[in-house]
């Protein structure tokens, strides 16, 4: 989750966040040069007056029409790359279903045995000492790490968003539509989210709270769930 | 702490960010001094200056990152190279196994 006043990514839990961290911070070097170049230009432009000379020689027609095509080139290659990294779908080991509602979400894991709980927000009055507020739910969602998990995201009602940052997953529940994304997460913890499209009254207070843990432990709590 | 560049890129916690920064500087350094110690000129190098930065840096910064890039897939490489010895070591999926039986059938 993220800290106090943080304005940074969180950190990556899994290879696709990685790779948009990367292609964050490239893109942000190649903006500061831009940004760098800008200032520059402004700080000639206010220190000498203007004439029409430097604005319409040939040569400056064709500086701002190639350094601006290889400033697209530069962001578009990294990021057409991630794109197509975030469609492929590598056999998933787990599949689950998030069903969005106001204001929970329902998981169903039906692989393998009929595995249903609905994800309430913990109240702050409810609320443990050490726990996070409007972060914490009643069930968790449990993952294998490591696994490639396929979730398939609906809603019945209204529009709600599936969204987890630090595994680069956000995915609309539509009514009447199955959304599918996938991830695979790179280490154990456990990982917050909120919901991501308004929904009414409570859209804030209908957290995700995504737990990954080795193999074995989950087959144990998917074995007590069905018990 | 951390010190945000023109509001925005964080050169701490970015890899890379700090040495290119601090090459690119250099360059510009390096790049319109040596204009104007050859020409005299001051407008001239100063342009030359900040293209000097821009190139440097931006060089330096992709040579860092492909490195780096480097680096993390032979890191994955390895980790999952090592997961899967521990996992396979001495069953019939063991590729150690298939390797010594080849040589040995070669042989």
């Amino acid at each position: 989750m993220a800290n106090h006043s943080q304005f940074g990514f969180q950190d990556a839990s899994s290879p696709i966040m990685e790779e948009l961290v990367e292609f964050h911070d490239h893109a942000l070097m190649v903006a500061l040069a831009i940004c760098s170049l800008v200032l520059y230009l402004l700080a000639l432009m206010l220190m000498e007056k203007l004439s029409s000379n430097t604005v319409d020689a040939q040569e400056v027609e064709l500086v701002w029409t190639i350094l601006p095509a290889i400033v697209l080139i530069l962001l578009a290659l990294p990021s057409l790359q991630i794109l197509y990294m975030m469609d492929e779908i590598d056999e998933p080991d787990l599949t689950l279903k998030a069903i969005g509602h106001q204001w929970y979400w329902t998981y169903e894991y039906t692989d393998f045995k009929d595995l249903v709980f609905d994800s309430y927000m913990i109240p702050t009055t409810e609320l443990p000492l050490g726990h996070f507020r409007l972060l914490e739910v009643d069930h968790r969602v449990i993952i294998p790490m490591e696994s490639p998990i396929r979730i398939i995201v609906t809603a019945s009602d209204v529009l709600h968003s599936w969204a987890i940052p630090t595994l680069g997953v956000k995915t609309d529940a539509i009514p009447g539509r199955l959304n599918q994304t996938s991830f695979i997460t790179t280490r154990p913890g456990i990982f917050y989210g909120q919901c991501s499209e308004i929904c009414g009254a409570n859209h804030s207070y209908m957290p995700i709270v995504v737990e990954s843990t080795p193999l074995t432990h989950f087959e144990s709590w998917s074995s007590l769930l069905s018990s | 702490q951390s010190f945000k560049l023109l509001g925005f890129l964080d050169v701490k916690s970015v890899p890379c960010a700090r040495e290119s920064v601090l090459y690119g500087s250099l360059g510009s350094l390096v790049v319109g001094l040596g204009h104007f110690l050859a020409t005299s000129k001051v407008r001239r190098s100063c342009d030359f200056a900040v293209g000097g930065f821009i190139c440097t840096m931006l060089g330096y910064w992709f040579y860092c990152r492909y490195n780096l890039a480097q680096h993390r897939i032979r890191q994955r490489m390895l980790k999952e190279g090592m997961r899967n010895k521990i996992l396979f070591e001495g069953s019939s999926l063991d590729p150690e196994r298939k390797q010594t039986g080849n040589e040995r059938s070669n042989s």
